[in-house]
This record gives structure tokens, C-alpha cells and sequence, in this order.
């Protein structure tokens, strides 16, 4: 065997790493690198552990809109978008309103009345304030304008059944027909002032 | 030349070799007769796409039962004992010491190898458990853990004995494989096959050991032989913060591998994955940077030697990481999951990389320990070209036909048969590999029983010396 | 680095870090699934194989099948398709909303919209009043198909969304959705597969359940399939004697693989067992993980078909 090998580092005493056998920096900061670009790949398609997400749907939330819903199921989310846009700003997305501002819609007897026609004049017409809800007196700066005149019949009674159907309330739904009814009814109509007024609509 | 006298210690060179002499025959006897015996069956199994009326009539002759006994011959029968004998003897050098117990991995092997025996043939009569590379049945696993914690412990023993007490980058990979075997090989057995966990989280756990297995505890060991032959042969030092830089990250993001892009398991399992093998271009950087800095430029001429086994072992381990890392990527995993590119990774991984890496170290070791040269010194060179052209023959068309299939595959306007006709060519030309790999594997274990032959005629006789040389005058009691 | 102790530690981080993430998390997630609820069903999913399919799922498993066949199908992308039901009193408004959505972008007059695998559309969709209910457009993501949907339902006509799953394994009909986890609740082994040297067998029980075509396919694959790489099984077989009259198992074999006069080729157990579990091999419900409409019985072609 000629190729005798010379005694190698691992049989003399432990030599001092010579200077160009440092790591360079480079190796150090591509690491990081793909570290950051990993992550990133996993927020975006890892479903973040979610035992039912699975490729090709990237989060729970996709996985969930591709889901066949039932009618009302599909009618309370519609609603939910548009309560979400236009109404959460004062009301609350969770329904419990800002004091000084907009009543709490959770567990409020005006909307879990037992029919909706005096709660769709409310955003049909707008409302001036003072209201007692719940047995709290409520008085505001400013009253809530017609924010639902301008919204199509199905849209606002998509928005009405999913506050009576939320957080706790128990009123039913209300159907587009309802509202068409009582945007006819209204027509013409200033905003209400205060509860007095609001409490001579039936409901 | 043989007598490497350290003038600080006592121990000789010859004397740490001769105490490695029985336990490393023990084990690497038989490694090599498993050796050719898994290229035998991986050459039928291959053959079986060329003629398969003749295959059709034996059950043990299907292919899904040649294929994994010829695999679990290669790593269970060849590249885990010939690995820990490899690493017994680096031990024992390194700490300047003989190898402590060396009854106990005699022994061991025994027992390793009857395992192997049993698991082959129950794979062939049917009794696989069904997971790659996990086929062997219980009654083989509790033999061959068994044989491996013996082995480990004399491994362990040899490393607390040695004199020089700071570790070198071969001692870390070593020793992490060391842990690594144990642990995977019970997880798989006992969620796997003791007590089988429910539905697809079986899949997920064989991948996990498949992986652990196949990538990372072959890179350990095949990589700590390397890291320790490379510098030796070229004269040159290893650098040890790169080596250290190589193993955290070899062992923090390798095993993370081996979940398939498409699998029927939730998003994460394979998104981890996918991370950690973009992560693993981070250790293939540093270990060839670490090869480049060892090796090139070095004046030393390997003619076909064991330094130009170990030079192509490590170049393959690179190309096989890049291959795995490619799988890795969802693309490109798009077109190749399914085909035979997946194979041709494994393959070039174990005969590719570690059973070259590991032939080539024994070819240095077995003289030395023996202290008498190798019976057939020209087979090394041979066997090199052999194991060259086999490799190239074996992997190339395997891969490319793989790519090939894929393509086919992930466009349903083609016919499913398409796919295979693709294919069909190029397993012919890996065929022919294997039967080169088979042939190098005979001139392999020809070196290796006849050098086994040698020592026991050799002790044969000097046995019978003893017995009948007349006694000392002075013992006989009168 | 300078001690074993050191190493080891570092060994057990690493794999410790793994064991966790690749074995107890998904025993722990997966491996104490139940059964799930088909959609749009109060089906229980999986159903537990009977006996001689869970026997024929060790024969499978003795034989090596996953050596070349894989048990999962994939999907790489969902789509939504439209289909139209009525057109209300006002046909011509919901034209306008159909169309609407193809409006050329306002920066070349370009139709810019495509689909989720990127083929953009020809134009709108021609509409057949007469022929409703019609899929009017497919290959639709899930708010587009919401917008158009909106505005068909905005003008007083009535749609539905269907979901469609999409793939190469898909198109090839091998299944209908993807494979999940609740597919191999029972299975064990779960004989996952890594290889298509042969066809994907996830949805086999659907798409060829007939047991005779199996048993067939087994004895002599090139009779029934041509070019197929599969070698035969004819170890699972017995060629005996006719004994007073032919066996009603026995295989009816083309002319040139019939047994000598006075044979007859019967399966053996084995053999019938992993007919009995191919046929039970079946993935063609949807669930929650892996929504689709289930198609129904279609009276008219699409409209707009890519």
C-alpha cells in the first residue's frame, strides 16, 4: 500500500484552527435568510397546524368558504360582511356598542323583538337619540344617520336577521319581502326622534 | 511501515489494530456476503420488468417481495454492521487505545447477522410488516437493536478510554449515530409494529425513520469515516469550525426531511418539510466546502485506491443530498414524486455514497489490522471502475427516466401506460449497473473471505504448533 | 465540541426536536381521529372493511403491491363551476350580470380575468335558455363564482356553485378528491405506496369493481391491460383437476391461457381476499377536508368548457 497517509490532525496535540478555517459570514447570513423565507413559506402554506387544512386550500378560512352552506347559513355570512362594513364601526363587531355613541345591539330588546318591522325603520330612517336599552338611559352626541337606505332589501335583511341571530340574540329572521314592505311604508319618512317616537312603531 | 510507534504512549499502532481484528471480521464477514446477496436480489427484482412471465409463477420471486429484501440486505445486512466495524476501529485509533470489550461486538454480530438472516427470509415468505425499510419482523428488530446497543457499548467504552480527551469532528458524527440508530429503530418498531398507531400517523412515522435512516444516519456515520480518511490521505487538516458548523446543521435540519409533497396528511407535515429541505442546502454548502478544502489541490495520487473510493463516496453523498433537497421542493416534487427519481436518491445515497465510503475504508483497515496485505491487491482497483460505472449505469437513467415518467404523469392527456413505456428504456440500462455493483461486490467479498481464510489457516496452524511443540522440561512435574 | 457528553446532548436536541414534530404531534393530532361525517350527509366515514377485505389487505401487504402502486391520489387546486337554474322573469338582466363579470379591464380592453390554473377566458358565455339547468362557466375561483352567483340572484335568477377538485390525477380519473387522512382510519398497514409503476389504487373499488376483471387482471395482466408492466400473479392459483363439475370460482380464460382439457384455474383465498379489498379501496365521498359536489346525473355539456 504505498499510499501510507501521514499522521493526521486527529493523532498529534489539538492545533490552533488556522484563520482561513473560520466559517465565513456569508454561510451564516444565508442561513437566516432561508430561516425568515421558511417561515414565510410555511405561514403561507402550512394551514398553521390545522389537522383539517390540507393542500391545496391554504388556511382554515379557505378551506371554509369552498364549504356547501345551507341557505341560511350563506344568507347570516352575507350579513355578517355587510354588518361588518357598515354597521361595526359604531355598533361593534361583537354587537355591544360604544358608550357615547352607538347603543350595544347584544341582548337589546329592541332587536330581539318579536317582529322586525320597528327595527328595520331604524336603518331605513336613521334615529335620534335618547333610547334606554337594557334599563340603561342612553344619550348620544350625534344620532345614527339612514345607514341602511342605501342598501338592496335583501342586504339589509340579511344584516337584520344575522344581529338578531348573533351573540346571544333570539329574534328570527327577516326576509327581503319585509324590508321591500317596509321601506314602502316609510317612504318619504324623517329620521325618529327618540325612544318616545320609536316606541309608537309597532313592531 | 506498519509500526506507527507513538513515543508517547506505549500502545503501537499494530497493537490497536490487532485488538480490533476479530470483532471487525466478525462483522464485515458477513457484511459483504449480504452485500452481493442485496445486489443479487436487487439485480432479480430489476429483472423482473424485462421478463416477467418467468417471474410469475414463485411467490418469493415478485417483485414487491425481491425489491425490499434486496433493500434491507443493503442497509441493515451490509451498511450498518460494515459501518460500525469501520467505526470500532476509528475509535480505537483515535483514543490510542485497544478496542475495550472486544468480545462484545463478536458477539453482537452474531447476533446482528442472525437477525438479518431471519428478516430476509421472513420478507421473502411473506412476513414483511409492510413499511419500507422497515420490513424485518419483530422477533429480527429485537436482535438486531439488541446487537447494536452491544456494539455501541464497547463503541463508547473504546471513546471513554481515550487519551486524548478533546473529540474530533469524526468522534461527533460517530457518537450522534450512535444515539440516532437506537432511537428511530424503537420509535418505528413500537408505534409501527408492537403497537400500531392508528391510521395514516403509521405513514408519517415511517417517513420520519426512512428518512432518519436513510439520509441522516448514513450521513453521520458515512461522513465521520470520511471526515477522518480525507485528511489522512491528503495530508491535510480538516477544518473543525466548518465540521462543527456541518454537523449542527446536518442534525438540526436533516431530520426534518421525508415527508412527501402530496401526501394524505394535513398541510403542515409536508410544508415543515419543504422548509427543512431548503434549510439542508445550508450543511451541502459547508461539507463541500469542507471536501473542496481537504481534497482539491491535493498532490497525493489515489490510483484507484481506498482515497479515490472515498473522494467519489463523498461526491455522491452531495449529488444524493441535492437530489433530496430537490424532492423537497413542491415544483419540482409536482413531477417527480411517484417516479423513479425517488429510487435512484435512495440508491445513490446507500451504494452511492456510503457502501463505496465504506468499502474504501475497509480496504485500509483490513491490511492493517490483519498485518498482512490484501490476497488480491488488484481487485481494489478494479472493483473501483466497477462500482464507478455501475453507480453511473444504475443512477443516471433512473433518474432522467424518472423525470421522464413524471412529465408523462402530470398530464392526463397521456395514457397512463405512456409513463412506464418511458421508463421501460431506461431501467434496461440500470440493470446493467446493478450487475456491475454485483461484481464489484464479488471481488469485494473475494478480498475479504480469502483474507478471513488466510487468518484462520494461519491460526489453524500456529494452534497445532502450539499444541505439538514439546514442552518445557522445567513444567514437568516428575 | 470538546466533550461526548456535548455531542450527545446536541443528538438529542436535534432528534428530540424532530420525534416531536414528526411523531408524537401527529399521533397525537391524527392518531386519535374518529370517524367524520360525510357532507351534506349524516353518513358516518370510513367504514371498517369487512373481514375478507382486512384479510385481503395482508395479502397486499405479504405481496409487496406498494412496491409499485400508491394508495393517494392528489389534487392541486379546487375550482368552482356555475350552474344556472333559472333565469327568472328577466333573462336579459341576468345576461348583464353574467357578463358584466367579463368586462374588458379599461387598460387595453383586454379581458384580464383568468381561472385558477391561468387559462383565460375566450369571452362570455353563451347561454342556452332552453336548456336549464346548464353549467355555464367552470374553472372559476371561489369569489369570482360568489360575484357572478350575486349577480345572477340580484337580477332574480337563481344559481349554484359546485365545487370541482383539480389535478392530473383528477383529469386521469382515479378519483375524485384528494386523498385525506380519514381515507386510512382502519387501515393496517396503511399501505401508502411510493412508486406508480402501476396505476393509483385509492378510488380502484370505483373505477374497476368488477371482481372478475380483478381476478383476471391478477392471473394474466397482459390479457386485460396491454403494455402492463405488472408480472402475473399466477402463484395465487391453483390449475386442479375438474372435479364432477367445473368450479363456479373458476376463471374464464382467453383461448391462449386456457388450462389443459380436464383443468380449471380457481383463485385461492389469498387471491379473493385482495380482490375483496380492491373492491373495497374507495374515496368518492366528500368531506370536510376535502369538499366537492358530488355530480349528479347532467342533462346538458358546458357551455364554455376549457
Amino acid at each position: 500500500m504505498n499510499d501510507e497517509p501521514k499522521i493526521s490532525d486527529s493523532q498529534q496535540s489539538a492545533e490552533p484552527a488556522a484563520a482561513r478555517s473560520t466559517v465565513p459570514m456569508w454561510i451564516f447570513s444565508l442561513t437566516l435568510v432561508l430561516i425568515y423565507l421558511g417561515a414565510v413559506y410555511f405561514d403561507h402554506h402550512g394551514g398553521w397546524f390545522n389537522p383539517q387544512v390540507y393542500s391545496p386550500y391554504k388556511n382554515a378560512e379557505e378551506l371554509d368558504s369552498y364549504q356547501p352552506k345551507s341557505g341560511a347559513a350563506e344568507f347570516i355570512a352575507q350579513g355578517k360582511k355587510t354588518y361588518d362594513m357598515i354597521c361595526a364601526a359604531c355598533h361593534g363587531p361583537d354587537g355591544s356598542g360604544k358608550p357615547g355613541q352607538a347603543p350595544p345591539l347584544a341582548g337589546s330588546e329592541w332587536v330581539n323583538a318579536k317582529g322586525d318591522r320597528r327595527l328595520a325603520e331604524i336603518p331605513l330612517l336613521g334615529l335620534n337619540g335618547p333610547i334606554t336599552v337594557k334599563g340603561q338611559p342612553m344619550n348620544f352626541s350625534s344620532g345614527m344617520a339612514a345607514m341602511g337606505a342605501g342598501l338592496s332589501d335583501s342586504d339589509l335583511a340579511a344584516v337584520l336577521t344575522y344581529i338578531r341571530s348573533s351573540w346571544g340574540n333570539t329574534g328570527g329572521p327577516a326576509t327581503a319581502d319585509d324590508v321591500k314592505a317596509v321601506r314602502a311604508i316609510v317612504a318619504g319618512h324623517g329620521a325618529i326622534n327618540g325612544e318616545q317616537e320609536l316606541k309608537t312603531i309597532p313592531e | 511501515m506498519n509500526g506507527n510507534v507513538n513515543s508517547q504512549n506505549n500502545l503501537s499502532a499494530d497493537e490497536i489494530d490487532a485488538s480490533c481484528r476479530v470483532p471487525l471480521l466478525a462483522l464485515c464477514n458477513c457484511a459483504a456476503l449480504w452485500l452481493a446477496l442485496g445486489l443479487a436480489l436487487e439485480l432479480l427484482a430489476s429483472l423482473t420488468f424485462h421478463m416477467p412471465e418467468k417471474f410469475g409463477g414463485c411467490a418469493w420471486l415478485t417483485y414487491g417481495r425481491l425489491l425490499p429484501a434486496a433493500n434491507d440486505l443493503l442497509v441493515y445486512g451490509f451498511a450498518i454492521p460494515a459501518g460500525l466495524g469501520v467505526m470500532l476501529w476509528i475509535f480505537a485509533r483515535l483514543s490510542e487505545t485497544e478496542l475495550v470489550l472486544p468480545l462484545v461486538p463478536v458477539i453482537a454480530a452474531h447476533i446482528w447477522h442472525l437477525g438479518v438472516f431471519i428478516g430476509v427470509v421472513a420478507i421473502l415468505i411473506g412476513d414483511s410488516t409492510g413499511f419500507a425499510w422497515l420490513e424485518f419482523p419483530r422477533g429480527s428488530s429485537v436482535l438486531l437493536f439488541a446487537a447494536f446497543l452491544l456494539i455501541a457499548l464497547s463503541a463508547v467504552a473504546t471513546l471513554g478510554a481515550r487519551r486524548e480527551r478533546a473529540l474530533q469532528p469524526p468522534h461527533w458524527f460517530l457518537l450522534a449515530a450512535l444515539l440516532w440508530f437506537p432511537w428511530i429503530y424503537s420509535t418505528a418498531n413500537l408505534f409501527l409494529v408492537a403497537w400500531p398507531v392508528r391510521g395514516v400517523a403509521q405513514a408519517v412515522i415511517g417517513w420520519w425513520f426512512a428518512n432518519n435512516l436513510i439520509f441522516v444516519w448514513l450521513a453521520l456515520v458515512g461522513l465521520g469515516v470520511a471526515f477522518y480518511f480525507l485528511p489522512k490521505f491528503a495530508g491535510r487538516t480538516l477544518p473543525n469550525y466548518f465540521a462543527q458548523f456541518a454537523f449542527w446543521t446536518l442534525i438540526l435540519f436533516g431530520t426534518w426531511l421525508g415527508i412527501p409533497q402530496g401526501a394524505p396528511v394535513p398541510a403542515w407535515l409536508p410544508a415543515l418539510s419543504s422548509v427543512a429541505s431548503a434549510l439542508t442546502v445550508i450543511p451541502l454548502i459547508v461539507i463541500a466546502m469542507i471536501f473542496g478544502k481537504t481534497v482539491c489541490g491535493a498532490k497525493v495520487h489515489c490510483k484507484g485506491g481506498p482515497f479515490c473510493y472515498v473522494k467519489f463516496g463523498t461526491v455522491a453523498f452531495i449529488l444524493a443530498t441535492l437530489m433530496l433537497i430537490a424532492l423537497g421542493c413542491p415544483h419540482f416534487s409536482r413531477v417527480a414524486e411517484f417516479t423513479w427519481f425517488a429510487p435512484a436518491q435512495t440508491q445513490l445515497q446507500i451504494l452511492g455514497f456510503f457502501t463505496i465510503v465504506i468499502c474504501g475504508a475497509i480496504y485500509h483497515i483490513l491490511p492493517r489490522v490483519m498485518n498482512f496485505e490484501l490476497p488480491f491487491p488488484r481487485f481494489v482497483r478494479v472493483q473501483h471502475w466497477f462500482f464507478i460505472l455501475g453507480i453511473a449505469f444504475l443512477i443516471l437513467p433512473l433518474a432522467i427516466g424518472g423525470i421522464l415518467q413524471g412529465i408523462k404523469l402530470a398530464n392526463p392527456s397521456f395514457p397512463f401506460a405512456n409513463s412506464n413505456d418511458v421508463a421501460i428504456q431506461f431501467l434496461r440500462v440500470s440493470t446493467l449497473g446493478i450487475l456491475f455493483l454485483l461484481l464489484g461486490s464479488l471481488l469485494f467479498a473475494a478480498n475479504i473471505f480469502a483474507m478471513t481464510f488466510k487468518w484462520k489457516i494461519a491460526l489453524l496452524k500456529s494452534g497445532i504448533a502450539a499444541v505439538t511443540a514439546p514442552l518445557e522440561t522445567s513444567e514437568v512435574k516428575s | 465540541m470538546k466533550t461526548g457528553f456535548r455531542v450527545f446532548i446536541a443528538a438529542f436536541v436535534a432528534l428530540g426536536a424532530s420525534w416531536c414534530g414528526f411523531v408524537l404531534a401527529p399521533v397525537l393530532q391524527l392518531g386519535t381521529a374518529k370517524q367524520e361525517t360525510v357532507l351534506n350527509s349524516s353518513d358516518t366515514y370510513p367504514l371498517q372493511r369487512t373481514g375478507d377485505a382486512t384479510l385481503g389487505l395482508q395479502v397486499y401487504r405479504a405481496s409487496g403491491c406498494a412496491a409499485c402502486h400508491t394508495e393517494q391520489i392528489q389534487q392541486s387546486g379546487v375550482a368552482c363551476e356555475i350552474e344556472l337554474t333559472s333565469v327568472g322573469k328577466n333573462p336579459d338582466a341576468v345576461e348583464k350580470q353574467i357578463n358584466a363579470v367579463f368586462a374588458p379591464s379599461p387598460f387595453f380592453g383586454v379581458n384580464f380575468i383568468t381561472n385558477d390554473q391561468n387559462i383565460p377566458y375566450g369571452g362570455p358565455p353563451s347561454i342556452d335558455i332552453s336548456h336549464l339547468p346548464q353549467i355555464i362557466l367552470n374553472h372559476l375561483e371561489k369569489s369570482k363564482a360568489d360575484a357572478v352567483v350575486g349577480g345572477i340572484t340580484s337580477a332574480g335568477g337563481k344559481a349554484e356553485i359546485h365545487i370541482v377538485a383539480t389535478g392530473a390525477d383528477i383529469s386521469r380519473g382515479w378519483g375524485i378528491r384528494r386523498s385525506v387522512a380519514a381515507d386510512y382510519l382502519y387501515d393496517n398497514p396503511v399501505q401508502l405506496g411510493s412508486l406508480r409503476v402501476g396505476p393509483d389504487l385509492a378510488d380502484v373499488g370505483a373505477r374497476l369493481g368488477n371482481a372478475n376483471w380483478q381476478l383476471l387482471h391478477l392471473y394474466a395482466p397482459h390479457s386485460v391491460t396491454k403494455n402492463s408492466a405488472m408480472p402475473p400473479f399466477r402463484f395465487l392459483f391453483e390449475t386442479k383437476k375438474i372435479g364432477d363439475a367445473p368450479s363456479p370460482d373458476a376463471l374464464q380464460l382467453p383461448k391462449e391461457l386456457v388450462p389443459p382439457v380436464g383443468y380449471e384455474v380457481i383463485p385461492t383465498d389469498d387471491a379473493k381476499n385482495l380482490v375483496a379489498y380492491l373492491l373495497s379501496l374507495r374515496a368518492d365521498v366528500p368531506l370536510y377536508e376535502a369538499p366537492f359536489t358530488p355530480p349528479q346525473v347532467s342533462t346538458n355539456t358546458p357551455a364554455n368548457k376549457k
